[in-house]
């Protein structure tokens, strides 16, 4: 059983996407505003969802908010970044418990609509521009954010891989952009980027819950009144084409115990292609499960890693391997991993493999139906990709996907960027 | 089968949980949910990392463990003589996991397709050991790299660093995994005897939720254990040292690899081991009621220090109590932990002076109330903490009623005794002097 979402603009051009659905206890909002991935606007796009969040004209700082906010059951008030892809989305969300759980005659979606419509789209004025203390306070908060990406080790290292990996592209900007970027800021150039971003960029709104759908029309369309020009900016797609000349590799030394590598490839493969559901089911057999190569063999067999696995970024068409080792492990643990991705490239693949992966993809494709944020996060990747997936499209393509068009898939992985994260002690290998 | 049915009705949540016992003891707790795809299961035994010294009734001899013991098992189960327990679960395209704490151990999976295959692998792995010294040597090196991985990881420290500064005896201070040198003495002979006593039906509980008739669940466990001939055992008698109202060390600090300090402040509850289950739950709501109102992001204390840019919106603080300890933690990353520790001592004395509003209580109990109801959209979320407090001898789905039955006096004699700085630590992480 999958629901699908009923689809509707509003008078400005907002798409609205609502389900509903009695199966979950909550009433779940988000808003999506889409905006490029570029180095020049990412600490802007960045800082615009903080500073909006600390108040808005009719609740002008996070004392009333919060407030207001518990009084409505504690619904959960979020605004957030997102980078996927060559995309930076700014995003609001706003979770309810349901009314029917609290025995009273509540109107909580409508309140939590107006809460969130407050905050994105009336935001807290003076002289003009926004309020130059919640901007000053959020750079702060926002360089202390990207410094902080240090302190969890593998987090650190998948990020510097990206950025060496990508330092050609837009998809080497941090998703906080870079510390230089903030100072250039203030709350008259911020504000000026909010009006042009909030009235000329797409943006979707979804909500999920046991709701009527005129009631949410209504409560939608005088929560996101904001005006908003009839002609919309287009925004370009992520490119997936970047060659791999030679292999690059970098090494960083920290005082820390165990050393972190992380292998950047490039699939030539986005989410749009034909051989989308060949890559899911290439990755999916090479590192993505309990079942996969890279577990069985470095961490079951060799016994090298407490975790290794490759995740894909499905819009930009990369694949990250990733374990935690012994820096004396590094040769050994490097080689087993090369040659579980020739052996994906030699196609030698076995039927039990195949199938536990499909099995396994489609478990995780249905389970996403049944959380409220996962169901809207899988529909927007369709607005980023280009190209809009069902879950039963996906999981007819994977169960359909044969051996070839995995090899096919394999075929075009180039491995571009290795990056290793080593223990302060003991010299270089390279 | 019927006469070891009992419902329990959770009207506020608009759920009804299906409870059955089976001979030799094993509690199996069924809660339907209609429209979920995914269905989920968690066997659970009543092992965790501080039960390091016990022996069954009626048999004197004690038992006494290096650190690590039930996490090791936990890994080591996964495999037997036809390999990898993962791989199965794969076959019938069901992800499985295992999670130790300090107080109990849980294998669990959750499936769109074929569930009572699935649930059959799982009743089947966790009821059949096997551990042989190549095995047990290859898990240390493993384990080893799990151990590294969370010595580098700054949020893990500061609490297990928190944790030994608080207790001076009391296992809980020690880290779940345990340390290299630790597991270097656990052999399959040692996991044998835990497994004999820690995985006996009478010591375990499932919970399995989803989409699901309870009376075919029941008859499958039934099944299961029919075949398996257990016979009664005797009660685990777990030992625990005497534990002092004093804190072992009040600073503790450690340099990483951080961008700034981290600064946790751990206050020791002494009262907790004298109350009986019930209670604990009772205390357990209040002090989280409290905390919010002392540290929540709706106060005043919150927006101060975050406008002094001395926290982030990872502050916070939250509230444990087990069996035999319980313990606050307040903190977060900061650029100046000093003056953040003053403002927090500040803000416990003045709660005492200044008391609490009627307001602050009832807008804190609304927020903690959706919570409850938001949290119960996730099946995982259910079936981990059911057990959990089933373990404690408590009922998960009256947190609700106790909730509504609270009262601001009770919340006030908390905040008035529980915060004592005579035990009370600091656990602190400074950037290393080479970054």
């Amino acid at each position: 059983m999958i629901t699908n979402y009923i689809e509707h603009h509003l008078p400005n051009g907002i798409r609205l996407f609502f389900m509903p659905t009695d199966k979950f206890k909550t009433i779940s909002i988000a808003l999506f505003i889409h905006q490029e991935l570029n180095s020049k606007l990412a600490a802007m796009s960045a800082l615009l969802p903080a500073v909006l969040e600390q108040g808005s004209r009719q609740y002008p700082d996070k004392l009333i908010l919060q407030r207001k906010l518990e009084n409505l059951y504690g619904a959960d008030l979020t605004a957030d970044i997102i980078k996927s892809g060559e995309r930076h989305i700014m995003t609001f969300g706003c979770e309810t418990a349901h009314d029917k759980y609290l025995g009273e005659g509540k109107a909580l979606v409508k309140e939590g609509l107006s809460v969130l419509g407050s905050v994105s789209g009336d935001p807290l004025l003076e002289n003009g521009s926004f309020k130059k203390e919640y901007v000053e306070q959020e750079k702060k908060q926002l360089i202390k954010d990207i410094k902080a990406m240090l302190n969890d080790k593998a987090t650190y290292a998948y990020e510097r891989c990206i950025a060496l990996m990508c330092s050609e592209e837009r998809f080497g900007t941090y998703k906080l952009g870079s510390i230089e970027d903030y100072n250039n800021i203030n709350e008259e150039s911020l504000y000026q980027y909010y009006n042009h971003v909030f009235s000329a960029n797409p943006i979707d709104l979804y909500v999920i819950g046991d709701l009527k759908e005129k009631e949410v029309l209504d409560a939608t369309g005088e929560a996101f009144s904001l005006s908003r020009l009839k002609e919309q900016n287009r925004l370009p797609l992520t490119d997936t084409k970047k060659t791999v000349q030679e292999v690059r590799y970098y090494e960083e030394a920290l005082p820390v115990n165990q050393a972190k590598i992380v292998l950047g490839l490039r699939t030539y493969t986005a989410y749009g292609d034909d051989l989308y559901c060949p890559l899911l089911l290439y990755s999916g057999i090479l590192g993505g499960f309990p079942h996969s190569k890279l577990f069985m063999k470095v961490r079951e067999e060799a016994g090298l890693a407490y975790y290794v696995h490759s995740r894909l970024e499905k819009h930009k068409g990369l694949m990250i391997i990733a374990a935690g080792i012994n820096y004396e492990d590094y040769d050994n643990a490097r080689e087993i991993i090369e040659r579980q991705l020739e052996d994906m490239a030699a196609g030698n693949i076995s039927d039990e493999e195949l199938d536990n992966t499909r099995q396994g993809l489609i478990n995780r494709l249905r389970s996403q139906q049944d959380s409220p944020i996962q169901l809207i996060i899988s529909h927007l990747d369709g607005s980023i990709g280009g190209k809009t997936y069902t879950a039963a499209e996906l999981i007819k393509g994977i169960e359909t996907v044969g051996k070839q068009e995995i090899q096919e898939a394999a075929e075009r992985v180039k491995l571009d960027t290795v990056y290793v994260l080593r223990p302060q002690e003991g010299g270089s290998i390279k | 089968m019927r006469e070891n049915l009992k419902l329990i009705e959770n009207r506020e949540l608009h759920e009804t949980l299906y409870h059955y016992q089976f001979h030799p003891g094993l509690d199996l707790y069924v809660l339907p949910r209609t429209g979920y795809q995914k269905k989920y299961a968690v066997f659970s035994t009543r092992f965790g990392s501080i039960d390091n010294r016990f022996r069954v009734e009626p048999h004197p001899e004690v038992t006494e463990l290096p650190d690590g013991v039930a996490h090791f098992l936990e890994h080591k189960l996964f495999e037997d003589e036809r390999g990898n327990v993962f791989d199965r679960f794969a076959a019938l395209g069901a992800s499985a996991n295992a999670f130790t704490s300090f107080t109990q151990t849980s294998y669990l999976f959750s499936c769109t397709a074929s569930f009572e295959q699935n649930f059959d692998l799982l009743l089947n792995f966790v009821q059949e050991p096997y551990f042989t010294d190549k095995t047990v040597q290859k898990e240390q090196g493993i384990i080893g790299q799990e151990i590294k991985m969370y010595e580098d990881h700054p949020h893990w420290r500061v609490f297990f660093n928190l944790l030994a500064g608080l207790y001076q005896m009391h296992p809980v201070r020690n880290d779940i995994a345990g340390t290299i040198e630790s597991i270097n003495k656990i052999s399959p002979e040692l996991l044998y005897r835990c497994y004999h006593t820690f995985y006996h039906p009478s010591n375990m509980a499932v919970f399995v939720v989803g989409n699901l008739d309870p009376e075919e669940v029941g008859r499958q466990v039934e099944k299961n254990l029919l075949g398996r001939d257990y016979s009664p055992m005797g009660q685990i008698v777990r030992q625990f040292p005497d534990e002092p109202f004093e804190i072992n060390q009040q600073k503790t600090v450690q340099e990483l690899v951080v961008s700034e300090p981290i600064m946790f402040i751990g206050l020791k509850d002494n009262i907790v081991a004298k109350l009986e289950s019930r209670q604990k739950m009772r205390r357990e709501i209040l002090m989280e009621l409290v905390l919010d109102i002392l540290f929540g992001s709706s106060e005043k204390l919150y927006n101060e220090l975050y406008r002094d840019n001395l926290i982030d919106e990872n502050f916070g603080a939250e509230y444990t109590n087990e069996i035999n300890y319980g313990y606050a933690m307040i903190g977060g990353e900061t650029r100046d932990p000093d003056q953040l520790y003053s403002r927090i001592m500040e803000a416990i004395e003045n709660v005492k002076k200044e008391g609490i509003t009627k307001e602050q209580f009832e807008r804190h109990r609304r927020k903690i109330l959706g919570g409850y109801i938001r949290r119960f959209n996730s099946l995982e979320f259910i079936a981990n903490n059911y057990l959990a407090y089933r373990f404690r001898d408590n009922e998960m789905f009256e947190l609700p009623s106790v909730l509504q039955d609270i009262t601001i006096e009770e919340a006030m004699a908390v905040a008035e005794e529980n915060f004592d700085p005579a035990y009370h630590v600091i656990s602190l992480i400074v950037p290393s002097p080479e970054e």
